[in-house]
């Protein structure tokens, strides 16, 4: 089928993500779609649950040999919790990880965490194929 | 090939990241066939690995088993399996959740690892994982596999202790005597102890296994979400363990 | 039986339906519901409306609860409110009573609906952030300042830290001179949902639940008018359940904390008639009208022949509702309030006691003012512009409402059997079997709009390039700085000894397994936080991983 041919490449090997939410934000109807849609679209997605702790993440992404990182956040406290996180990864030496972020973040605040080294910021209702697309055109 | 060289370099250094490079590679036949050369034969009596159906509770028990090790100051490597999609090639792996507590522990390692069907696959990947995760110094392998199966027959040859966790049915109690797993199994486990049905199953078990002549199989209930049972389990295994 | 002439008509009809254009989207429920093009009595050939459909305010109650329902009174408008600190949300309670709110409803921030006090490590960030903060009485008091509680109906909105919340309410409000009897509110205190849907949960489910009950039975005897629980599928919903999973795990839940309340020797027409509902109001008028009607004709028989309870108030569903949070879109969120009006419509022909409209900013930020003004606005149009409140349950007899209440009522039912093919609910909880139903209609939900086989306005059609951004509530940073600054200086006034007392009896109280009620309030007075209760209580129960599905 061409959706498995599509999600080899020359390695041929499916992308790993990890996805995880952080804080004490508990809507996860979001992410279980987005993993239920990346494994449809071959992706090998672990799923790391709610309530991480940064640390948690960080040493997921890095035994799992992650190619991607993708973190919920709906409660609004991202700007407080991102970029302690995304320091951490570096700190591990994870730091070419790619992250991605999903949930309700205002327009100035997806500017400051592209600066920081956020790939890409989805809001809530994005299409899995505009998710998909971008992550694959990032290989 | 100099980054081969560097990355058995940085393993053999005890860089984990290193570990965890290569056990993707391992995953993949041309990096598999390039590590195999250069990893030894792996110690006896440090793969256990645990299955059964689906929905049984494999991933508590195995979190709970290595909270356990982990309190007895063993590092602890777990592979969890889960099987991979063969239309779209995807796979969701949702184990290591339930070993959540842990997770920044150093002296645990859990990968997710996604398998495809069919023998040959899962037994060769996995071997490789194990002998990768042992030689970095991980004492014991905990492999959670994905359940009645092709794929686990294959899993009896890899692990030194398989243990079977069944829990009390409602429907169909055979399932696992199908699969012909009761036969290979070192260590039955019925989970769910708390439920009623739970002392039937250990006493149809008990029928089925240890008649006169057969070789012994220890029987235990537990509860993994309850985390009653546990000692007695891991005090079986151990003896297991010196026996190989 | 049909006549010559109706046969043609009939014939003529199904003839144009053939040749008729078909619009690209399936004709289904937002559910997923298939839907006729067409309901005639044929669909109601063995209706009987006596069993079916009765009197408002009679068994089976499908028309009703009360006799003349919104024509005699008007549902209460109850507007969910909360941000910040108790002071805060304490002037948000009085402003929304001054333009004609006529009930109050508490949101809580996240750490105190995790029962997590504010200085908590993991609180960092959200404290005030979604909704008010409460650490210890104080906040209570404060929260409730100037506001009489005799009159004023209050809602929390909490769960797993529910009993202890209430044992504070109830010390500060009978500190402040209030008589308990004559409190009247409701607690939400429903955990197995979060179980489902929510994941506001600490403790494992049998714990939780006996929690559940020790607060039904203080407030049975201590607090009479006191709604107990407010059994949700509110939040079942929300997490992308169908109509039909939202009704049936619904009273599957509310099943179970009856059940318990029995099995610890309480007598049902005691209890029952202060257990209360609470559901989602979703864009489909009419599957929501569906649901609401059979879940009254569903529990009126539960509760009438299963547990056979003699008190007619016993029988009778009453429910709040909310218009659907996830059907709020952040693309044009005026379009919002339209959704909203929809919404509350279906709520309201649907005979709900109480209504929560959102304001159409709710997915970017918390209500600004103008905002929360016209949610309430949209309800009071419902109520006095529309004619919809002149009569009871205007559209029973409908072909088509009645078909679909028994439609949707036949498959709750058989979800009913499902579960009750597990050992129970604990054990159906713990093989993930409500998670799996809801994120499997989630995604189903998803790839349905993905295809475009639902239009959502805004986000997969009609959309607006260049929109302009709406005026944004700004928070208040200082909330967190300020909470943190009083909870310090608590700790520091506080008598240790009275700590270390009133903790220590709690303790006690809760390994025996007898109500922690009466102990909480001693702790609240002591000034014990929420979290430090909390905390002695988790050392008893344990915590609880998600299980077999996430």
């Amino acid at each position: 089928m061409s959706l498995r041919l599509d999600s080899m490449n020359e390695t041929d090997r499916p992308q790993r993500i990890v996805l995880a939410k952080i804080g004490l934000d508990g809507h996860d109807r979001g992410i279980k779609v987005v993993a239920r849609g990346l494994r449809d679209h071959g992706f090998h997605v672990i799923y790391a649950g709610l309530w991480q702790a940064p640390e948690a993440v960080v040493q997921a992404v890095a035994d799992e040999d992650a190619d991607w990182l993708g973190i919920s956040i709906l409660s609004g406290a991202h700007m407080t919790l991102l970029p302690d996180l995304l320091n951490l990864l570096r700190q591990q030496g994870s730091g070419n990880v790619k992250v991605m972020v999903g949930g309700i973040i205002p327009e100035a605040d997806i500017q400051k965490l592209q600066q920081l080294g956020v790939t890409g910021v989805f809001g809530p209702g994005t299409p899995m194929e505009d998710i998909v697309e971008f992550l694959r055109e990032r290989r | 090939m100099s980054d081969w060289t560097e990355l058995f370099e940085r393993f053999r250094q005890k860089d984990r990241q290193a570990l965890a490079r290569l056990l993707s590679h391992a995953t993949q036949s041309e990096g598999a066939e390039i590590i195999r050369t250069q990893i030894t034969p792996r110690p006896t009596g440090s793969v256990i690995a645990l299955t059964g159906n689906g929905g049984v509770g494999k991933s508590s028990l195995v979190g709970r088993i290595a909270e356990r090790l982990r309190k007895d100051g063993i590092q602890v490597a777990v592979l969890a399996c889960d099987p991979e999609s063969p239309y779209t090639g995807g796979a969701l792996l949702g184990d290591r959740i339930r070993m959540s507590p842990l997770a920044s522990d150093p002296g645990l390692f859990i990968r997710s690892v996604a398998t495809s069907g069919g023998r040959q696959a899962v037994a060769e990947n996995l071997d490789l994982m194990c002998q990768l995760l042992l030689e970095y110094g991980f004492e014991i392998v905990l492999i959670e596999t994905v359940g009645a199966g092709q794929a686990d027959v294959a899993v009896r040859e890899l692990a030194d202790i398989l243990v079977l966790l069944v829990q009390p049915e409602t429907g169909d109690e055979l399932q696992w005597e199908k699969a012909g797993l009761l036969e290979v199994a070192d260590v039955v486990v019925v989970n769910k102890a708390d439920l009623p049905g739970a002392d039937t199953v250990m006493a149809q078990l008990q029928g089925q296994l240890n008649l006169p002549g057969c070789r012994p199989v220890p029987i235990f209930k537990v509860s993994a979400t309850q985390g009653e049972g546990l000692d007695e389990l891991w005090r079986a295994v151990q003896e297991l363990r010196t026996e190989n | 039986m049909s006549t010559p002439l109706i046969s043609d008509a009939k014939k003529r009809w199904q003839q144009e339906l053939a040749a008729a254009p078909s619009r690209p989207q399936p004709a289904t429920t937002v559910s997923g519901l298939p839907i006729e093009p067409l309901y005639t009595s044929d669909d109601l050939d063995n209706f009987s409306d006596e069993k079916r459909l009765g009197y408002p305010g009679q068994y089976p109650f499908a028309r009703g609860v009360h006799a003349n329902m919104h024509r005699g009174q008007l549902w209460t408008m109850r507007q969910f409110a909360g941000y910040g600190t108790a002071r805060q949300t304490n002037e948000r309670f009085r402003f929304l009573l001054e333009k004609g709110q006529t009930g109050l409803s508490t949101a809580f921030d996240l750490p105190t609906l995790m029962g997590l006090d504010s200085d908590h490590s993991q609180s960092r960030g959200e404290v005030g952030r979604l909704g008010v903060a409460v650490d210890t009485i104080d906040d209570v008091r404060q929260l409730f300042a100037g506001i009489d509680l005799e009159q004023v109906s209050v809602s929390m909105t909490i769960n797993a830290p529910a009993f202890v919340i209430m044992a504070y309410y109830v010390a500060a409000a009978v500190d402040g001179g209030f008589d308990p009897r004559k409190l009247r509110g409701t607690l939400q205190n429903d955990i197995l949902k979060e179980f489902h849907a929510q994941n506001e949960f600490i403790f494992p489910p049998t714990p939780s639940v006996k929690l559940v009950v020790d607060v039904i039975e203080y407030c049975t005897k201590h607090v009479p008018l006191w709604n107990t629980v407010s059994i949700s599928g509110y939040h079942i919903r929300e997490a992308g359940s169908t109509a039909v999973q939202e009704l049936a795990f619904t009273l599957a839940d509310g099943m179970h904390y009856v059940e318990q309340c029995l099995e610890r020797g309480m007598n049902v027409d005691d209890f029952a008639p202060r257990l209360s509902f609470f559901f989602n109001a979703h864009n489909d008028l009419f599957e929501e009208l569906a649901k609401y009607r059979a879940a009254r004709r569903l529990w009126a028989d539960l509760m009438k022949n299963r547990y056979h309870a003699q008190r007619e108030s016993s029988w009778k569903l009453r429910f709040h509702a909310q218009t659907a949070g996830c059907s709020l879109q952040d693309k044009q969120p005026e379009v919002n309030l339209m959704r909203v009006a929809y919404q509350a419509m279906a709520a309201v022909l649907g005979g709900c006691q109480s209504l929560h409209t959102n304001s159409m900013d709710e997915t970017l930020a918390l209500p600004s003012e103008h905002a929360a003004t016209l949610a309430l606005r949209t309800q009071q149009v419902l109520a006095y512009e529309t004619g919809v409140t002149n009569t009871v349950d205007p559209l029973g007899g409908s072909y088509f409402v009645e078909t679909l209440t028994d439609q949707i009522q036949q498959q709750a039912e058989e979800y009913f059997e499902r579960i009750e093919q597990h050992h129970g609910m604990v054990a159906a909880i713990e093989t993930g079997f409500f998670r799996r139903e809801i994120g499997d209609a989630a995604f189903a939900f998803q790839q349905a709009v993905d295809a475009k086989q639902k239009v959502l306005v805004g986000v997969n059609d009609f959309q607006q390039p260049d929109e302009k951004p709406l005026p944004l509530l700004e928070l208040d940073e200082s909330a967190e700085r300020d909470q943190l600054q009083s909870l310090e200086q608590i700790k520091k006034q506080r008598s240790r000894d009275d700590v270390r007392r009133t903790t220590d009896e709690l303790k006690r109280v809760a390994e025996t397994g007898t109500n922690v009620m009466p102990a909480l309030m001693e702790t609240a007075r002591a000034r014990v936080t929420v979290g430090e209760s909390m905390q002695v209580l988790e050392e008893i129960f344990g915590r609880y991983r998600l299980g077999a599905a996430w």
